[in-house]
């Protein structure tokens, strides 16, 4: 009966949101929490006959948990996700509580949730998924998550309490790999990696945490070194190494900034990949993986499905803003941040760097790991970059350490959005790299106005 | 002339707060001044060079720092004769603690620290995390971030960075913030620490060339970024 009142109350609070357009996922989740404290665990439990799957992770869980739905949606399976990327507990409650009918009931077949990975234990604890996929491990806004290592172990304790939990992971990251290794009661662990990369790397990438044996402390030999501390390694005296690969993606090739090819388990067919970057590829490897361990597909199922992908909500996602065309790439943490120069900003084309630094609560108050960034690796880019946000300043300082020269700082959006029109032209490919909370701001500015314009032309 | 050379200690274990801004820092500030320098990275296991004008060390994950106690026990005849000698040194944060008595982790016990800084450190159930702005009487305003959960106290004589104007500093009591001792700072402000207080970073280049044995005068540099930065800074919460 208590339950009962909290998905109504869930679906009212939900639809009140909509028609007053006050956004906000996570309201209708607090709402049903409040009435029914193990809401979450009865609305995910008694559902999802195909099993649900969990995705965790420092980066690329929202591109990593769309990859999986357009797999389950190419592939005629009906799923309930947290689309819009409110990775908490309520936001998960809101996602079920809408899809279900009044008793609690949701029809789909697979349920397919992206959590925070603060949150993980408790989410997974309360609806014990079929499958947890960890991607990576980076160091991430140190004032809300805290250290890494505390965050592995609180993971492994999570693993070690879940009974019939499978685990997919990624076997070239040390920390991740290790959350699969001398576990007490046996699960069946998936593992997925990347043969060789030969692609374009930093010279000033300061991003390499986990790059010690997490059992014996001592340093771990790489023999392949992709970005931050994925590769290839092994311990002294060999007891912890690289496990091998279950699906290993071979053969990369990325093609310009608009897509990174690469084959599975040297399969014949090469994959395409419309999102670029070797960090896309780890993102696509692991959603394969997460499938494949969970349901019973085949890989051509698989793969058509990844070639049609697009990107998730502003992960660089294409834009049109005033008739130039504008990425937005979200950053939030040095290895990320990397990983976007390194795909998309050492080529040499007509284009306008805009950064946006904003230091609320959702993107980290501390700003300190712009500083662990490489970006010395852009020293040579002679264009002019735009800072904005309300850390526009601290922004063009580093920039100016950093060695780049014409940069202006903005920390109004309205002039700064003005400021990108003037210093670009309609042949420039703009790249907009905001943190999250500026992502979400400067997104729907650019999204109305060209709506606006659309409208203008009709 | 002969280059001012710079070691930056443990940075594979101890950097984990925009550490590398202070390195950055102090060699841009160098180099734009034509004053040729180098970093010497040391590891755990690896010496010190002898001839070294400068010493940093950052903050690490708590795993990290009981492995760089250990290592540091074995360095820290060296340090201390260093900073005895009128050495610039600069300590951010798990470094501070770890060149002072001991800090007593949550999860490791006591790691036994080398006791150039007469500081004790503890670790707490408090979370010190968020914008802070110093006063210090050598330096002005200082400003940065922290995010620590050991408290820092005095033990004996002891020389504090500055006052905290905003934010905790070493403990969450005695509104106190770091240690100097000699050409020697322990402090809890990263973000980075170096770039948006200027003076400091030209104050411990200045010592370090005077360790070096040369006699070079400091040209002033125009600092209206780091200006701007340091102002925007006092108006964040």
């Amino acid at each position: 009966m208590r339950s009962l009142f909290a998905i109504l109350a869930a679906k009212t609070a939900f639809r009140i949101n909509r028609l007053t357009g006050t956004g906000g996922t996570s309201l209708p989740g607090m709402v049903a929490q409040k009435i029914d404290k193990d809401i979450l665990a009865k609305l995910i439990k008694n559902n999802f006959p195909r099993g649900v799957i969990v995705v965790t992770g420092t980066n690329g869980k929202t591109t990593t948990t769309k990859l999986i739905a357009d797999i389950l949606e190419s592939n005629g399976i009906s799923y309930v996700y947290n689309r819009t990327g409110s990775n908490m507990e309520r936001g998960l409650i809101t996602s079920v509580a809408i899809e279900s009918n009044i008793v609690g009931k949701v029809s789909a077949e697979v349920g397919l949730f992206e959590v925070d990975e603060a949150y993980l234990p408790k989410v997974c604890r309360a609806i014990q998924p079929n499958v947890i996929l960890v991607s990576n491990l980076f160091r991430d806004q140190l004032d809300r998550f805290g250290e890494l290592d505390k965050i592995a172990r609180s993971f492994r304790n999570l693993i070690e309490d879940l009974e019939s939990t499978q685990l997919v992971l990624n076997a070239d990251d040390p920390l991740v790999a290790s959350l699969g290794y001398q576990l007490e009661n046996e699960k069946k662990v998936t593992y997925f990696g990347v043969g060789d990369y030969s692609g374009p790397k930093l010279q000033h990438d300061r991003t390499a945490d986990s790059i010690f044996d997490p059992f014996t402390q001592e340093k771990l030999y790489y023999t392949q070194h992709y970005f931050s501390h994925l590769g290839k390694y092994r311990g002294k005296g060999g007891a912890f190494r690289r496990p091998k690969p279950d699906y290993q993606a071979n053969n990369l090739k990325q093609n310009g900034i608009e897509s990174i090819q690469f084959d599975i388990n040297s399969a014949n067919k090469p994959v395409v990949l419309k999102i670029p970057g070797i960090f896309n590829v780890y993102n696509a490897m692991g959603a394969f993986a997460a499938v494949k361990a969970s349901l019973n597909l085949e890989d051509d199922q698989i793969t058509k499905a990844l070639a049609g992908s697009a990107a998730a909500f502003g992960r660089s996602e294409v834009l049109n803003y005033n008739g130039r065309e504008a990425l937005i790439l979200l950053i939030k943490n040095p290895t990320g941040l990397n990983q976007i120069i390194q795909t998309y900003l050492l080529s040499e084309d007509d284009r306008l760097l805009v950064f946006i630094i904003n230091d609320s609560y959702a993107d980290g108050r501390d700003i300190s790991w712009l500083w662990d960034s490489a970006l010395e690796d852009l020293a040579q880019y002679k264009g002019k970059v735009l800072v904005g946000g309300s850390r526009a300043d601290d922004m063009a300082l580093r920039l100016k350490y950093a060695g780049i020269k014409d940069v202006l700082a903005e920390s109004n959006e309205a002039e700064l959005l003005k400021l990108i029109l003037k210093h670009s032209s309609k042949r420039s490919k703009l790249f907009i790299l905001p943190t999250y909370t500026a992502m979400l701001s400067v997104r729907s500015q650019i999204v109305a106005s060209d709506e606006l314009q659309k409208e203008y032309w009709q | 002339m002969k280059p001012i050379k710079l070691v930056h200690l443990y940075p594979e274990r101890m950097s984990i707060y925009g550490d590398y801004g202070n390195i950055i820092a102090l060699q841009q500030r160098m180099d734009w001044r034509g004053i040729k320098n180098s970093v010497v990275n040391i590891e755990v296991g690896s010496k010190i060079p002898h001839d070294t004008d400068l010493i940093f060390i950052g903050g690490g994950q708590d795993r990290g720092q009981v492995i760089v106690a250990d290592d540091l026990a074995s360095k820290a005849e060296q340090i201390k004769q260093f900073v005895e000698s009128g050495g610039p040194l600069l300590a951010v944060c798990g470094g501070y603690q770890l060149l002072g008595e001991y800090f007593i982790s949550n999860d490791y016990g006591q790691l036994n620290g080398i006791g150039l800084f007469n500081v004790v450190s503890k670790a707490t159930n408090q979370r010190m995390i968020g914008n802070i702005v110093v006063q210090s009487d050598r330096f002005g305003k200082l400003i940065g971030f922290e995010n620590h959960s050991g408290a820092t106290e005095y033990v004996g004589r002891a020389q504090p960075l500055g006052k905290v104007i905003k934010g905790f500093g070493n403990n969450p009591h005695d509104k106190l913030e770091g240690i100097t001792y000699k050409n020697a700072i322990g402090t809890y402000l990263h973000g980075s620490f170096l770039p948006k207080n200027p003076k400091v970073c030209d104050w411990l280049i200045g010592k370090a060339i005077a360790k070096s044995g040369q006699s070079i005068k400091l040209k002033p540099l125009g600092d209206s970024l780091e200006k701007r930065a340091r102002n925007s800074s006092l108006g964040r919460p």
